[in-house]
């Protein structure tokens, strides 16, 4: 495999937890606010008080403090508890790049896997501003291709 | 800076994703001119997006995978740290309904 192909590969990671697969599943979307790392890992920071999984109407969103929302993604594919499939557009200016989640009983315990593809269309040009948070990362950096 | 909202530009980055390629390749490739193709690869190597090589007489564009790598690498840390603040949480669930 030449260089090239590894790092435009699909990023994808694995983690097994001990929990049933449904309750692993409504624990990584409905009960996302119980987990998710708001103060690194999203638009508004620290003042990101919630993440909704609003599966109605097709979106994933954060919500601040203040009461705005962010878009994260819309939801593709809803298929509980066995996966999800979502467009990450936190920029809606920008290209999407796709984020599958994959839950499978492993005996009692799950097996969750993540992929996320087309992350290569994400141009260099914003490397420098990689502090400035996950607006860069999933959204203005998804600026290529 | 918007090195990448052309069209064109996109094209010679997918081109350019394939393997390393000179000026009159793209230009052969792709509906513009040669003229063109140079002015818009300067404009991809200002934003760090490809790099330029000499090959003997010919000047040899590739993408910049240093930039690539770059974030790859921060992505699989992002994907990471946020999985494992899932395990935990799962962790302190099984261990909630242990009791």
């Amino acid at each position: 495999m030449t260089t090239h192909a590894t790092e435009t590969d699909a990023i994808r990671k694995t983690v097994s937890v001990p929990l049933p697969v449904e309750k692993a599943f409504s624990l990584f979307t409905s009960g996302i606010d119980t987990w998710w790392p708001f103060e690194s890992h999203s638009i508004g920071g620290d003042k990101t008080a919630s993440a909704v999984f609003d599966v109605e109407a097709k979106r994933l969103y954060e919500r601040d403090a203040d009461g705005s929302e962010h878009d994260w993604a819309d939801i593709v594919a809803w298929e509980p508890p066995s996966r999800f499939l979502l467009n990450w557009r936190v920029n809606p200016s920008r290209p999407e790049t796709e984020l599958e989640v994959r839950f499978s009983p492993e005996g009692g315990a799950t097996r969750v896997e993540l992929e996320h593809r087309g992350w290569e269309k994400c141009g260099p040009e914003d490397r420098s501003s990689y502090d400035e948070g996950w607006d860069v990362v999933l959204g203005k950096l998804v600026d290529a291709a | 800076m918007d090195a990448l909202g052309d069209g064109t530009r996109r094209l010679i980055l997918e081109r350019l994703r394939g393997g390393p390629r000179a000026v009159g390749e793209l230009a052969a490739e792709l509906p513009v001119t040669r003229p063109a193709v140079s002015q818009h690869l300067r404009v991809l190597k200002e934003a760090g997006l490809v790099t330029e090589r000499r090959n003997g007489t010919r000047r040899l564009y590739r993408v910049d995978t240093d930039g690539l790598a770059e974030v790859r690498d921060y992505l699989e840390s992002f994907w990471t740290d946020v999985l494992a603040a899932f395990e935990a949480a799962a962790e302190a669930e099984a261990e909630k309904e242990d009791e």
